[in-house]
């Protein structure tokens, strides 16, 4: 088969990394979406459908993403072949491994991540206070906080490069104080690039595309049991 | 009188809880009956939200704001569904599965549930399979309802579900599931006996089991 035009689509969480691992004049095209997606799922899969949908030739699209909260349910590939890889969001992806990600979370179940992504986002304890603060005022922001946090146990600032880690440190540790009132503790892992690198590596070599990964031919659908590992 | 229950309907979609409270009180010293202030006013009120939180319309604080206004009404109007020795429509246990920390949903389904005239045994959050059969086993329910808010866990129903099964017991009762990642394409997998996509559609749901 010849090499398919690569397309790439992704969460800008992973911009910088796609655009220094992938060489220029290999990739058509980028195209990064907003990293506040994820917030409303359905939102994230007519985003991704749309920018899907305005790629005139049969392309390999290659989707930074997870499963996303199932925002990537439902999405068609169209003419395209869509690669993505076979993790439930950028955890694993920014961890370096889905096996990396399942050994966290089996250790400390309740763990709340903090990445570049969330933190650029406003996806984080102490905004999402601030917000609640503005509109309900104090009591009542703090009683939703305490809703939605108090069972956590540990805040993790994740990041596959030291310089990002660096970067957001500050303001993790902001979001770490506040979260102190559930006590949860803080931590640092520094993540890898190696899942990106697979998956660069397997949409060159579509056969070669294994188990951590989902591969969409033309005319099928993303579909949450696609991500399923036992 | 529709006038009066959509008031009801309004505070809870507001999440009013200074008004709930004052137009609870008024409407039982007027003696309107509490299963209609529930049935008419609260629990339509509850479904509403429900639906606008899946559509994206609202979000988890809103949703918290609404189930404490419709709880705090529920408190002052439950002696009086007690008294009238209404028959429990059933028994429903209830948690979120292992590995997962989340109950705010799972807590929403139980107050729909009961407001639903559902007996309610809470197991709250991160049980494990063997302990739910456990709990199954003693505390006999019609209905089980398992929630999960994560792709990672929700896998966890399906091991429970096994487990209900070696032991036996499984085909004692029925199976709900929910949360957000959940689907009716997984709990047709692995299955459980239905789906909901919110609380109040559980409760719906509970209902429609035990038919």
């Amino acid at each position: 088969m010849d090499q398919l035009p690569i397309v790439v689509i992704a969460c800008q969480v992973f911009q910088s990394l796609l655009e220094e691992l992938i060489p220029a004049g290999v990739a058509e095209r980028f195209t990064f979406l907003d990293y506040g997606l994820h917030r409303v799922p359905e939102k994230l899969t007519w985003a991704l459908q749309d920018t899907i949908d305005e790629i005139a030739q049969p392309s390999l699209i290659m989707l930074g993403y997870g499963l996303c909260g199932n925002g990537l349910r439902g999405v068609k590939a169209r003419q395209h072949t869509v690669i993505v890889p076979r993790t439930d969001d950028c955890i694993a992806i920014l961890l370096g491994s889905y096996q990396k990600y399942i050994q966290e979370f089996e250790a400390t179940p309740g763990s709340y991540y903090l990445t570049k992504g969330w933190l650029e986002s406003g996806s984080n304890p102490l905004q999402e206070y601030q917000k609640y603060r503005e509109k309900y005022g104090d009591d009542d922001a703090t009683w939703i906080m305490d809703q939605q946090y108090q069972h956590y146990k540990r805040l993790v600032l994740v990041a596959h490069t030291m310089e990002d880690l660096e970067k957001y440190r500050p303001r993790a540790q902001e979001v770490a104080e506040y979260c102190q009132r559930w006590g949860m503790r803080y931590e640092e892992i520094l993540g890898s690039d190696g899942y990106i690198r697979r998956l660069i590596e397997a949409a060159a070599a579509l056969d070669t595309a294994d188990g951590e990964f989902v591969v969409i031919p033309p005319g099928g659908e993303i579909e949450q049991e696609m991500f399923m590992r036992y | 009188m529709s006038e009066l229950f959509s008031e009801f309907s309004k505070a809870v979609i507001e999440g009013n809880l200074d008004d709930i409270v004052g137009l609870t009180k008024d409407a039982l010293d007027r003696g309107l009956n509490a299963k209609d202030i529930l049935d008419k006013g609260l629990m339509p009120g509850m479904d509403h939200v429900g639906a606008e939180f899946k559509a994206g319309n609202l979000f988890v604080p809103e949703v918290l704001r609404s189930a404490r206004a419709m709880q705090s009404s529920m408190s002052l109007i439950k002696p009086l569904l007690a008294e009238t020795g209404a028959a429990m429509t059933g028994k429903l246990l209830l948690g979120t599965v292992k590995g997962d920390l989340h109950d705010i949903g799972k807590n929403l389904v139980g107050m729909m549930c009961e407001g639903a005239g559902f007996e309610v045994k809470d197991m709250g959050k991160d049980i494990e399979p063997d302990v739910f059969v456990e709990a199954v086993q003693e505390f006999k329910p019609d209905i089980l309802g398992m929630s999960a808010l994560l792709t990672t866990t929700m896998r966890s129903m399906e091991h429970t579900i096994k487990a209900l099964e070696e032991a036996g017991v499984r085909d004692r009762l029925k199976i709900m599931i929910g949360g957000a990642p959940v689907t009716q394409t997984f709990a047709d997998q692995i299955g459980a006996d239905g789906y909901a996509s919110n609380a109040a559609s559980a409760a719906e749901l509970a209902k429609k089991l035990m038919s």
